[in-house]
């Protein structure tokens, strides 16, 4: 029973990020119908900078402040780099086949993570353990630490703002309306160029402070780890049907308790496995995910 | 004579010569460049041909690695005997995976086909049955047949140019045929090839069988040639790099393909110094070749049809 409780915890932990990184594809695929495989990557670079902006910074300024200075400067570098991607690599390409786009995006892929590696280099680079306060408590013998409490919080309060922000503004309804037809959006006089750097803005910025998370709870961070989570969250944005906000953050969530659930009873060297079968079955038997809406398919 | 047919003449007549160079890191170079033109040619058939978005191919490739592998090094077997196995398994085996997901739309196969790749590359990396050998592979494939070693530089070269020339004739038998044709309509548009008789599943699974078929007989000549199969080769990067190769010179394009497997296998051996920069700069590459022409350097040419005939179709993806 403990092992249970404790195992849907850590499932809530990692399933924040999952969660967090996956609205990023979610909402391009929404606008775009791209799969931006640079996210994963984006997020990566999110660590990476966030570090060296931490390093700069702490024991200069209290604590607390240095954590808040961390996550806002991080998360601006990294809009900056989402929107920059978006102009060179994809804007180009929105009238071009489709499969281009994907291409581009591979390459963008590549070029960032190759790109951290060149500037950090190939090894695994150390998180400092006490960027938060390193509490732990025990409630009915589960182990629950600050970090995990914070994460969980500021993901949830990032959601809210999210739902909050594309069902009640009139940005919001913009970037629905692009979300279902960009041409009739455009004659309605919405800026669709607009829509969709803000939405790279927003994507990245839940991309960049799911990147942070992963060095505060991990505390080691590699070069290559974008792909991997990237996949992951790709995994979860389609587990709830992509293009589907609410679905993204059910979606992450349960691949995070799936995958705990996985790597504490039955193996974690086949915990991957596991996801990716989960995905196909799914794929299978409801191609849109558990919330996607159904769509009239030739053949 | 066509100018096409002029240049394979000439293309294929300088690799039959090539070994004059007689310089035996050049050759192996050539070597590589000949299995992975044919692997990049197989996944063509299911990507450009068949329009199906296949990230996962590098199962086929390494099912008939490993396949090759196993059979000799586990069980002692003449490595001649793999040769019917290393066709029949990986195309039983990609009939078996894409039939329940090729109605899939274009992106969600993608993933499907990415997520079969992660499986099969735990699966190697978990050492299955104590078959596979765990993350380090297998080593020590003796490829001695009837006297001969067929892991002389010399004979692997002409070995893969044999395979390369075989595929060449596979792919414009496929171009002329019935079924070539068929995939095409169905690449163009399902439902109409559905309404003059055509079943778009069929041809489908017949693509990834195909395409499956001769990737495992590029497997098999890879672990001749390095006498040694590892995950690594296998993995879902690999697919990338093919399906990247397949884009970026051209959907269905034979010299677009060759172009493409020169580019990002070839050229990464002349500049050796710059290694650490390779991917990085294959990045911008890619970026910069979609931006320049999103069609691939050397799109496909359809006779005489008008242009808004062969562009892409944005629903079948």
């Amino acid at each position: 029973m403990d092992i249970l409780l404790q195992q849907i915890v850590n499932g809530l932990t990692i399933g924040s990020i999952y969660a967090l990184v996956a609205l990023g594809y979610t909402m391009v695929y929404g606008v775009l119908k791209l799969i931006n495989f640079a996210h994963g990557d984006l997020v990566a670079l999110s660590a990476y900078v966030g570090l060296v902006v931490y390093m700069q910074i702490a024991g200069t300024i209290p604590g607390a402040f240095a954590v808040i200075i961390m996550f806002l400067v991080t998360a601006m570098v990294i809009a900056v780099v989402g929107v920059i991607l978006e102009r060179l690599a994809y804007r180009p390409l929105r009238t071009a086949p489709r499969l281009s786009a994907v291409v581009s995006a591979l390459g963008a892929s590549m070029m960032i993570q190759n790109g951290i590696m060149l500037i950090w280099g190939p090894n695994i680079r150390i998180y400092p353990s006490d960027i938060l306060p390193t509490t732990t408590w025990t409630i009915f013998g589960v182990t629950v630490t600050f970090v995990q409490v914070v994460m969980l919080v500021i993901t949830i309060v990032l959601m809210a703002a999210l739902t909050l922000f594309i069902n009640y503004t009139k940005f919001g309804t913009a970037i629905r309306a692009s979300a279902i037809n960009q041409d009739a959006a455009k004659l309605m006089g919405i800026n669709v160029n607009m829509v969709i750097v803000v939405i790279f803005i927003l994507g990245s910025v839940l991309g960049a402070v799911g990147g942070l998370f992963i060095g505060m709870y991990y505390k080691s961070i590699s070069f290559n780890l974008g792909w991997n989570y990237g996949l992951n969250a790709f995994i979860a944005a389609i587990l709830g049907g992509i293009g589907n906000i609410p679905g993204s953050m059910v979606g992450g969530y349960l691949l995070g308790l799936f995958t705990a659930l996985i790597s504490g009873y039955v193996s974690s060297t086949w915990a991957e496995a596991f996801t990716f079968i989960l995905l196909i079955v799914i794929l299978i038997f409801r191609p849109t995910g558990i919330l996607g809406e159904r769509v009239a398919e030739k053949v | 004579m066509k100018t096409s047919t002029i240049g394979y003449i000439i293309f294929l007549g300088a690799l039959a010569v090539f070994p004059v160079i007689d310089d035996p890191r050049w050759i192996t170079v050539v070597t590589t460049f000949c299995i992975y033109s044919v692997v990049a040619l197989s996944v063509d058939i299911v990507l450009g041909r068949a329009g199906m978005f296949d990230m996962g191919h590098a199962i086929f490739f390494g099912l008939g690695a490993y396949i090759t592998a196993i059979l000799n090094a586990h069980f002692g077997l003449n490595v001649l005997i793999a040769i019917p196995l290393v066709i029949i398994i990986p195309a039983l085996f990609a009939i078996i995976i894409s039939s329940p997901i090729v109605h899939l739309r274009g992106d969600y196969l993608l993933v499907a086909t990415v997520g079969f790749n992660i499986v099969f590359e735990q699966v190697l990396k978990n050492n299955l049955f104590g078959l596979t050998g765990g993350p380090n592979g297998i080593f020590g494939v003796d490829a001695y047949v009837f006297g001969f070693y067929l892991d002389e530089p010399l004979v692997v070269y002409y070995l893969a140019f044999a395979l390369l020339i075989l595929t060449l004739v596979i792919i414009r038998n496929l171009e002329a045929s019935k079924a070539g044709r068929a995939l095409h309509y169905v690449q163009e548009d399902p439902l109409a090839s559905e309404s003059i008789g055509i079943n778009p599943r069929f041809y489908r699974v017949f693509a990834f069988a195909l395409g499956a078929a001769i990737a495992g007989l590029a497997g098999f000549l890879f672990t001749i040639q390095y006498a040694a199969v590892s995950p690594e080769a296998f993995g879902f990067m690999t697919s990338v790099l093919f399906f990247a190769i397949v884009l970026v010179g051209g959907k269905a394009s034979i010299p677009g393909i060759l172009a493409g497997t020169f580019i990002m296998f070839v050229l990464p051996e002349i500049f050796r110094e710059f290694a650490t920069w390779r991917y990085f700069v294959f990045g911008f590459a890619m970026i910069f070749t979609m931006v320049m022409r999103p069609q691939g350097i050397f799109p496909a040419k359809y006779g005489k049809l008008p242009k808004y005939m062969t562009g892409d179709n944005h629903d079948t993806a």
